[in-house]
């Protein structure tokens, strides 16, 4: 097994392990705490797949931004008595066999990268900026219009919250 | 091969987390695993020939999943202040 398999096993280890703690904990902070090493896996996926511009995005975006911002909405919603909130779960055996069911779906019709052979080559950021300002260019304005949309709706949402 | 499993688990556990957390934050943070084990299996899937064209939709992919989030945590805050719930259950009607 090469350093690079290795990685990758080791990568998704850690996506496995963050995505059971976050879908299964019972403690808020817990929660939290799962979601940020599945994010970091995911980062270090990204990084074993040759897209370092994906990693760093995913790490300041994610983990520095998005993780702060649920951090920030649990205390909020906290209690306030010093306690970890609780996430709470109705466990039921049908949601459980609809995810099963679907993992072994996905398991087997999603396509695979065989192990073992050689790690990709790195993707430039120079490589992303072409296709994104070329063939890309409609997709790369439709996300700058959803960053915009949702910057005026977080603004309507809270200002329409604090108005009662 | 362990990457593509690793990535249908975790958008399995994400489903899972949907349908039966009862907390907003954790309906959320089940989506949040949805949306990345799919940009994760996006690069799986273009890595080779196609890999900037997948570099490249996994960011716009990473936008919408941050607008997503922010979205809804903006949704969950102000609800809580509203009405000081958090569980979905107790949303039963949904007012402009």
């Amino acid at each position: 097994m090469s350093a690079h398999d290795l990685a990758v096993a080791s990568a998704a280890a850690l996506v496995l392990a963050g995505a059971a703690g976050t879908a299964l904990a019972r403690s808020a902070t817990r929660l939290v705490l799962s979601l940020g090493a599945f994010l970091l896996g995911v980062a270090l996926c990204f990084l074993a797949l040759g897209s370092p511009l994906l990693a760093a995005a995913q790490v300041f975006v994610y983990i520095g931004g998005v993780l702060v911002l649920v951090l920030f909405a649990l205390m909020v919603v906290g209690r306030g008595d010093g306690e970890s909130p609780r996430v709470e779960s109705r466990h039921d055996p049908g949601a459980a066999l609809v995810a099963l069911g679907l993992f072994v779906v996905l398991a087997i019709v999603t396509p695979k990268r065989p192990s073992g052979i050689a790690p990709p080559e790195m993707v430039s950021p120079l490589a992303v900026a072409d296709v994104l300002l070329g063939s890309g260019i409609v997709a790369f304005e439709l996300a700058g219009v959803l960053l915009l949309a949702a910057l005026l709706a977080v603004l309507v949402i809270v200002k329409s919250g604090g108005e009662r | 091969m362990i990457l593509t499993v690793a990535c249908a688990g975790a958008f399995a556990l994400g489903v899972y987390a949907v349908l039966v957390r009862r907390e907003i934050i954790g309906i959320l943070a089940g989506a949040e695993l949805m949306l990345g084990a799919a940009a994760v299996q996006l690069l799986v899937a273009g890595s080779g020939e196609f890999a900037a064209g997948a570099s490249s939709f996994g960011l716009i992919l990473l936008v919408v999943a941050a607008a997503e989030a922010v979205v809804g945590l903006a949704l969950i805050v102000t609800a809580y202040r509203r009405a000081k719930r958090s569980r979905i259950e107790e949303f039963g009607e949904v007012s402009g």
